[in-house]
């Protein structure tokens, strides 16, 4: 009934807009009319006799196609046009080796023409309310944000097109498939079965600590345990496992972790043992290891000390072998486990402590005598050990005298242990070096206090004879250097994955995070199971090794500048976590049903609610009943309340008001966004996600338009803005031609994979401070600040020391470096990994900088050759194949942006040769290198630089490519603005309230 | 024709049903009137026997010495003789990823072609070629496909046990229990029918009701943009018809065959020649019964891993599958070419069972490609693989040869298959395009 009568009243309408559309095409056809009549009697003659014969299909000289042009003068003809009437009134065609028009045919060709651009552009445009799929970060926001959890679901699905624009949000190119639809389909019921759960069952919850520490283990495992090839197990008296009973306000089961096995595969050293045998402990359940090779600059790469683990940071073996592998130096501390549970949220609670370390110097480092106090404090071991009265706290250089050994032929360097008040420092000496000035040679420097202190060197073969103390000097640079050393934090991370026979798969958890304080405290990392790789294995499987799960725990390496240990006293793990049974999460699906309520009324409620959070907006009345009447049916087959929600759940899911962002029209003219439609317009473009409870609810009250600068700003300052900014950055700066150019390691040693990380978050980084701040878009172009950390620090060889580890911080620069111009990740990105290239920087430049996008390259564009014989430069083959026919238009207007920045090399870096960057741009402004390119669009070219950044915004923000009217307004209002300050959050408001944004 | 009823009412009901929909239900319906087109993938271990000019073995090469249409069969494929007409040796084809990755792990890329060494990406591998396949035929039989090896499971990251990856690269778990086969493919257990029908129709009744949910928003669209609208519906549609073809085969009874020569107590701890000979029984069973259109059998496994490596030693040959494989003296490089021997005496039985049944235009070979070969050459060495391919003369194949393409990639014969099975694909994994013609002769219809 109900079904028939909305039937009836959409004929109506549809009747009803046809009428409509019929009356406005009337003046349509009318000017359709005249264009053609405009084209055919004009336009076309001039274009037969002077361009086709060079511009036609088959031809398409310099890629261009005029046979394209009809009396249609569509969007993308008016595009042409508008090149085409450039180039013949700056009268660079027809070209001068050709017959030349008369001036008068010129100028009148050029009279009609624009005439029928404007006739062309006065016409009633239709303008559809556009559909476009949820890209997938912002399906796996949306699905986060339904479920309250921060498990990432989505990996299955393939991901987005790009569109030409560098964008993956484009409405034009999201497509739909049935291999989505499928994963769409198993996407919604893993998430929903992962937050569901039975309420009557109590939870098994997995709960153990590993404790690390000399001899903490009073009752260590008797045999010896081998976990395969380069798994260097810790001392078994070193480690102590227990499985704990969590606290808990719930009822719940303690999982008890299998302790028996029968393996019939099993390992000594690389080769296979084969035979059944029997395990019966803890220890082969759960192993602590240093799994990795060897190689360290100074000092040993972990030690166990009575207070735990001492880890120095895991250097990337790409920094010490100069080839990358899957193990990473040995300072990779890892609990090797057999069982963690199969699915939900885990915690892993670290105990740790920033060590009160000493800095390790080499054995033959100079000192002066000038960084030091005179009256050094000297004292002799005796049977090893050592005491000394320090008169007064300070930082002190401690220098050890050792004897060569007799005969002196091989002395070869030893470990060496020296413990001062029981702190404990190691490295390799070698008896009988000294400094060359000096009968003592440089071991460390420390802090001390005054007082009684106990020494002691736990090496039986070195000759230590004696031990010196000397105070540094106040300001001297030994000095300066241990302040920046003690000034620096470990950085302690927490990473899970799995074993592999040739190292390991593992992923993050969490946030790496700074240990600051030299007191044990816990540190909590927090994931999702599912999140992480998994061995696939069958719980039959009878191979030792198989399934090998690992927690790693390690101190990250951000910069080669020292900085004190990591200290690990223990390490807990627990999963599932729950706060509360049922769930959180849980209880947000399934409330508690009220006294009295019955299925029916509770069911609504659930659904509704549900239905609000995924479809953006409240369900209509029709939409609400669909829903119930698709759970009445599930109800009364299965009885089940729970399991007919689930089975409506799954069905909102997969349903397009969930997947498709959709604006509806009834007419083919602009009409104003609906405010539902602007919340989630807005919040797709800000947060790239759902829009929050807020905005929906201003959108209810239908206030949100009224509201919408206070409502702009919220979402900038809301957390959630990040994931735009990393989108936005992303896309617009092409960084992923970074992730895929292929760095050659032997020309630039330091461009590590990990660096390259570090590198590709620089622009991010960047743009999120200018947003912070609210800067001036001149930034882009030069900034007298660099966002940083310390890898980066390094790497970019910056004065001022950085001790921030991985967070970027704002510092101030005086060098070129500033703006997104001379960032090393865009200018490494634009290469082939050996040689810097002009061609690909100057594209970018020329489209992402400031929107003069060159044409395509036209078919068979002949590579560049490698001229046999000739040792001849990139710049100069560039010209050879720039001065072919049909390639120099493009490359006129690319290659002089991309010579501008010839002093930088594949690596980002300025090069260590002199190179000439000098440039002539296409009107003839001779430039001489970066610096000065940058402060020429500052100064004569800041509205195209202003055009080309709000563009790109605005073709982000719409999700769809810009008509040609767009563009000429966007111009347009770009000069406008850049005569103002033209602040980074300014030009998301003109976004915002532009016309563009608003209407559909 | 299989045009199901309420989705032609769906079209009709105002959503225009676009073309490629169309032209798969078409294709679908060419196909119920041909014969099947199967493909087998067989895998070897530790490369073939190769042996050194100073041993003076050459005739225990396993390719032979002469390429093109007069190439001799070496002492080890003798036992393929008998199938000239019907197999074609293959050389100089490799994977170029395979130098580049841990020379272990070339079983995992064997059917994939992955760059395995490259960890920076989101999956450790990607889809093999038999499942490529099985997605295309899974509409016509009950299996998808079947992935067998002698160890069950998936063995684990970097010595994995089995040859099979899905669409996300991840590994196919591998049977390896002939009664657990059979009883999984022949005998239909009742309650589990009734487990999978009570899933499928819950499945097919939550698409329908998304479709009809969003036929009514297609309805309010108005003058939206419908494009994405009836790429969902279309894309809903094909989900729908997928599950109703899986449901359909719930109550179809399997083809009547003699099963009496299977012995099912055999296990891989059994003797080598019983193991093989009733697995590729079992294979062979299920193509004759359409019970699926691809297969993958990993016949041993790589390095020293597994039962398989014991096999020589039970065949009285003097050391294990992996040691033979390092050989460089030369008893070792016989015994390396004897087990080569025994291989191939399984595989020819397996042929001759193939060549037995009957389908509606010809043998069962004639309509299955078998593709047979190692991700090694000799020990570790991923160049110049050793393949052979067989059968599918009924698809195109010009057999009688020994073709070589120096460097050439193994996908490239990949994509030939996948077009003689006309599995619509432009590319698989690093193919270029070139076709091993003139094995291959079938134009793919698009």
């Amino acid at each position: 009934m109900l079904k028939n009568f909305f039937r009836s009243c959409l004929q109506v309408m549809a009747l009803f807009w046809t009428a409509i559309c019929i009356c406005s095409t009337l003046a349509a056809d009318e000017k359709e009319s005249e264009l053609a009549k405009i084209f055919a009697e004009q336009l076309r003659p001039f274009l037969s006799v002077h361009c086709y014969a060079c511009h036609n299909a088959d031809d398409m000289e310099s890629g261009i196609n005029l046979e394209l042009l009809d009396q249609g003068f569509s969007d993308r003809q008016l595009f042409l046009w508008r090149d085409l009437l450039k180039q013949v009134a700056t009268k660079q065609m027809p070209p001068e080796e050709d017959e030349q028009p008369e001036d008068e045919s010129r100028e009148a060709f050029l009279d009609t023409a624009r005439k029928a651009i404007d006739l062309a552009r006065a016409r009633e445009t239709e303008k559809n309310g556009i559909v476009r799929r949820l890209t997938v970060p912002q399906y796996r926001h949306c699905l986060q944000e339904i479920f309250g959890t921060e498990e990432d679901f989505t990996e299955a699905l393939p991901p987005d097109g790009v569109s030409k624009d560098g964008f993956t949000n484009n409405a034009a190119i999201l497509s739909l498939s049935p291999l989505q639809m499928e994963n769409y389909l198993r996407i919604a019921e893993r998430v929903i079965d992962a937050t569901m759960v039975d309420e009557g069952a109590p939870p098994t919850i997995q709960n153990f600590r590993m404790t690390l520490g000399k001899n903490c283990n009073p009752e260590p495992y008797p045999n010896k345990l081998i976990l395969g090839a380069n798994s260097h197990l810790l001392a078994n008296s070193d480690v102590l496992v227990e499985e704990l009973v969590a606290d808990k306000p719930f009822h719940f089961l303690p999982f008890e972790m299998q302790k028996s096995f029968r393996f019939i595969e099993g390992y000594q050293g690389n080769s296979t043992v084969r035979g059944w045998r029997d395990f019966s402990s803890i220890y082969h359940a759960v192993f602590g290891c240093m799994r990795g090779s060897g190689g360290y600059p100074l000092g040993k790469a972990y030690e166990t000390i009575s207070a735990g683990l001492l880890l120095r940071p895991a250097i990337p073996s790409t920094e010490i072998f100069q080839e990358s592998s899957t193990y990473g130096p040995r300072a990779n501390f890892k609990i090797a486990l057999r069982e963690l549970p199969e699915q939900g949220v885990f915690q892993v609670r670290v105990r740790a402590a920033k060590y009160n370390d000493a800095l390790l110097l080499a054995e033959r480092q100079k000192i002066e005598a000038s960084e030091l106090e005179s009256n050094p404090i000297e004292a002799k071991f005796d049977n090893l050990s050592a005491a000394v009265d320090l008169p007064s706290s300070g930082i002190y250089l401690v220098s050890l005298r050792t004897l060569r050994r007799v005969p002196a032929k091989k002395v070869k360097s030893e470990s060496f242990k020296l413990t001062i008040n029981k702190r404990t420092f190691s490295r390799n000496i070698t008896p009988g070096v000294t400094s060359s000035s000096d009968t003592y040679s440089p071991f460390c420097v420390i802090r001390l206090t005054a007082g009684q202190t106990a020494i002691a060197a736990l090496n039986a073969k070195a000759e230590v004879e004696g031990i010196r103390f000397s105070r540094l000097k106040k300001d001297s640079s030994l000095e300066a250097r241990f302040h920046a050393f003690e000034s620096r934090n470990p950085q302690l991370s927490v990473l899970m994955g799995l074993r592999r026979d040739c190292g390991h798969t593992q992923k993050r958890v969490g946030a790496c995070q700074s240990v600051s304080s030299t007191e044990i405290q816990e540190y909590v990392f927090q994931g999702a199971i599912d999140d992480y790789p998994r061995p696939f294995v069958e719980t039959t499987n009878v191979n030792y090794l198989a399934g090998v799960r690992e927690i790693s725990v390690r101190n990250e390496y951000t910069s080669t500048s020292d900085s004190p240990r990591l200290l690990i006293e223990s390490v807990e793990f627990e999963g599932p976590y729950y706060e509360t049974w049922p769930p959180r999460n849980h209880r947000r699906l399934m409330p508690v049903r009220r006294p009295g309520e019955g299925e029916e009324e509770y069911a609504k409620r659930v659904l509704q609610e549900f239905l609000k959070r995924a479809y953006r907006r409240p369900a209509t009345t029709e939409e609400l009943r669909f829903a119930m009447e698709n759970w009445q049916v599930g109800f009364a087959r299965s009885k089940d309340l729970q399991q007919a929600l689930r089975d409506t759940f799954l069905v909102i899911l997969t349903s397009p008001q969930f997947l498709l962002v959709t604006e509806q029209s009834s007419t083919p003219e602009a009409e104003p966004l609906d405010e539902y439609e602007l919340a989630s317009k807005l919040s797709m473009f800000l947060w790239n996600g759902p829009p929050d409870e807020k905005l929906i609810v201003l959108a209810g009250k239908k206030s949100l338009r009224k509201t919408l600068h206070r409502e702009i700003d919220r979402l900038m300052e809301d957390g959630n803005f990040g994931r735009f900014v990393e989108q936005f950055a992303y896309e617009w700066m092409s960084l992923d031609k970074l992730e895929v150019v292929e760095i050659d390691r032997k020309k630039y040693p330091h461009l590590s994979k990990e660096l390259k990380k570090q590198l590709l978050r620089e622009p991010v980084e960047f743009l999120r401070y200018l947003f912070a701040e609210n800067l001036s878009i001149d930034n882009l172009v030069q900034s007298d600040f660099v966002l940083t950390n310390e890898t980066l620090a390094d790497y970019y060889e910056l004065e001022k020391p950085i001790t921030s580890g991985f967070a970027f911080v704002s510092t101030p620069v005086s060098s070129e470096l500033g703006g997104v111009l001379t960032q090393a990740g865009l200018l490494a990105g634009l290469s082939d990994g050996r040689e810097s290239n002009p061609v690909k920087r100057g594209a970018w430049f020329a489209r992402r900088m400031i929107a003069e996008p060159p044409d395509d390259p036209p078919p068979n564009v002949p590579d560049l050759e490698e001229s046999s014989g000739e040792n001849l430069s990139l710049r100069e083959r560039l010209e050879r194949h720039r001065n072919q026919e049909g390639c120099v238009k493009c490359h006129e207007g690319i290659d002089p942006w991309g010579v501008a920045f010839e002093a930088y090399d594949a690596s980002g870096l300025l090069k260590l040769a002199a190179v000439d960057a000098s440039t002539t741009l296409p009107d003839g402004t001779k430039l001489g290198d970066l610096q000065e390119l940058k402060q020429f669009l500052l100064r004569e070219r800041r509205g195209q630089v202003v055009f080309s950044f709000v563009k790109h915004l605005s073709i982000y923000a719409l999700g769809r490519d810009l008509s040609y009217n767009e563009t000429l307004w966007l111009e347009e209002q770009s000069r406008k603005l850049a005569k103002g300050d033209c602040k980074m959050r300014e030009l998301v408001h003109f976004v915002v309230c532009s016309d563009m944004f608003l209407t559909k | 024709m299989h045009l199901n009823r309420r989705s032609v009412l769906r079209g009709l009901g105002g959503i225009m049903l676009p073309l490629p929909f169309l032209d798969a239900m078409r294709c679908r319906a060419d196909e119920a009137n041909e014969a099947p087109r199967r493909f087998c993938a067989l895998y070897t271990a530790n490369g073939m026997s190769l042996p050194k000019e100073k041993n003076k073995l050459s005739d225990w090469n396993w390719f032979p010495h002469e390429t093109g249409r007069d190439f001799k069969f070496g002492n080890s494929t003798k036992p393929f003789e008998p199938f000239r007409d019907q197999l074609t040796f293959l050389g100089g084809l490799h994977h170029p990823s395979g130098v580049k990755a841990d020379p272990h792990v070339c079983s995992d890329m064997w059917l994939t072609g992955a760059p395995l060494h490259d960890s920076s990406r989101r999956s450790y591998n990607s889809v093999s070629i038999d499942q490529v396949v099985a997605l295309h035929t899974k509409q016509f039989c009950r299996q998808p496909s079947l992935v067998l090896s002698i160890d069950a499971g998936v063995g684990f990251l970097s010595r994995t046990g089995t040859i099979s990856f899905n669409a996300e690269g991840k590994p196919i778990p591998a049977e390896n229990n002939p009664r657990r086969v059979f009883d999984r493919l022949f005998r239909s257990d009742k309650s589990s029918l009734e487990i999978q029908r009570a899933d499928l129709q819950r499945r097919i009744r939550i698409v329908d009701a998304v479709l009809e949910n969003a036929q009514s928003l297609s309805r309010q669209l108005g003058k939206s943009d419908r494009d994405k609208l009836d790429q969902y519906l279309t894309s809903l549609s094909e989900i729908e018809s997928r599950l109703e073809a899986s449901e359909k085969w719930i109550d179809v009874p399997i083809k009547s065959q003699d099963y009496r020569h299977l012995d099912l107590s055999v296990t891989n701890e059994s003797a080598p020649v019983d193991y093989y000979r009733t697995m590729f029984d079992l294979v062979a069973l299920a193509f004759d019964a359409d019970i699926t259109r691809s297969v993958a059998f990993m016949l041993n496994r790589e390095d020293g891993m597994g039962i398989s490596d014991t096999f020589p030693l039970k065949l009285g040959l003097c050391r294990t599958h992996h040691q033979l494989s390092h050989a460089g003296d030369p008893a070792g490089q016989l015994d390396f070419a004897k087990y080569d021997l025994f291989l191939a005496e399984q595989i020819g039985r397996f042929l001759k069972q193939l060549k037995a049944f009957q389908d509606v235009n010809g043998s069962v070979l004639d309509n299955s490609i078998v593709l047979y070969g190692s991700g090694a050459s000799t020990t570790h060495k991923p160049q110049n693989l050793p393949t052979m391919v067989m059968g599918g003369a009924n698809m195109g194949l010009k057999h009688g040869s020994y073709f070589r393409r120096e460097n050439g990639h193994l996908s490239d014969l990949y994509l030939s298959i996948l077009h003689a099975l006309d599995v619509p694909a432009n590319s698989f994994g690093d193919s270029t395009g070139k076709i091993i013609n003139p094995v291959f002769t079938r134009e793919l219809v698009t």
